[in-house]
This record gives C-alpha cells, structure tokens and sequence, in this order.
C-alpha cells in the first residue's frame, strides 16, 4: 500500500514535519527552562531527525505530489535572496570590522568573532556550491 | 505570461485540485499559475496543453 492511499496528502505531510520539528523545538526550550538540558537536547535532536527523514523520504514512497516545480522555485527564490542580502551586509561590514579591529579603533568580541567566521564559511560554502552547480550544468 | 487556465478548466468542469492531479503538481501551484503568480516550466505547460489538447500557445500568451 502506498503512502497516498493511507491519506497522506500535502497538508498531512507539512503539518507532520512541522509537529515533529516542532516538539523538537519546545523540548530544547522545556529542557532549558527546567534545567533539564541533556533531555532536552536529546528530545531537539530526535524531533529535528525524524521531522527531516519524513521531508526527505515521504515524497519518495507515495503517489501523492508533495512537492513540485514550484516549491523548488520558492526555494531557489528564497535561498537567492537570503544570499543576497548576507553577501550585501557581510561584504559592506566585515571588512571594515577587520580594519577597526586592527587599527584598535574598536575591540571585538568574541561573539562578533564566531559571527565573523559564520558568515566567512558560509561565503566559502556558497562558492564551492556554486562551482558544483555550475560544473554539472 | 496571461493565461486562460481558469475558464478552460471550469469548462472541463474540473477543480484545481483535479486539474493538480492530473498533471501532477499541487492545487497551490495551479492556483498560483491561475492568478499569474508563477509561469510553468516548459514540462508542465505541455502537461497542461496536452489535457487540454490544445498547443502551448492556446493557453499561454505573453503580456
């Protein structure tokens, strides 16, 4: 038996994985709060797994469309833009963050810093993916 | 590009969902060709213009 003949239609297959990812989420913030925070971890991980094997795997095993054209073209949009923006902000600022830096015009962070160097790899990711990409077109 | 997706499917007396159906994609993605919201790869405007039986161009025009 198919996953479609069981009922699992689009909205099942989104309400799902936002359920499951979603008391992943509210168990990290439970856990915290209750100063339980390797149960919490534990249960965050768990939801995030399972929430993404149901993304991934539930298109595969049902006649159902789950996705489309569409969505992978609001992706494609979506991820654009964010790239966009991040690359705008972080090649207008993390430059001139390095020369204040070193000129001792102001002292940064470490928390500045780790932003610093997320931005850097994802830089650094987005190219190599952008050459993958570009390679097999 | 305009399209008159929205009066050939009620004439067939189809609902999104059933048009979504056969030509396999969601009824959010045929409301959203419907309102010019998205244009359709070339794979599923020839999807479209073959339930229709039609040509590509009876469907779509350009704006």
């Amino acid at each position: 038996m198919s996953v479609s003949q069981t009922g699992f239609t689009r909205q099942t297959y989104e309400r799902t994985v936002y359920a499951v990812v979603g008391v992943g989420i509210f168990g990290l913030l439970a856990g915290l709060l209750l100063d339980q925070q390797v149960a919490g971890t534990a249960v965050y991980l768990v939801g995030c797994w399972v929430g993404g094997a149901i993304a991934v795997l539930a298109p595969k095993f049902t006649d159902a469309t789950l996705q489309d054209e569409r969505d992978n073209d609001l992706h494609n949009h979506a991820s654009g833009l964010t790239m966009r923006i991040a690359m705008l902000v972080g090649i207008s600022v993390i430059p001139a963050l390095y020369v204040l830096d070193a000129g001792g015009y102001v002292e940064l962070t470490a928390t500045v810093w780790g932003g610093v160097w997320v931005a850097s790899a994802l830089f650094l990711l987005y190219g190599v993916c952008f050459g993958v990409v570009q390679r097999r077109r | 590009m305009k399209n008159d997706l929205p009066d050939r499917r009620e004439r067939a007396g189809l609902s999104q969902a059933d048009l979504a159906e056969a030509v396999g994609v969601t009824r959010q993605t045929i409301n959203a060709i419907e309102r010019d919201r998205y244009d359709p790869s070339l794979d599923l405007a020839f999807e479209l213009a073959a339930h229709f039986d039609c040509r590509i161009e009876d469907i779509f025009t350009p704006d």
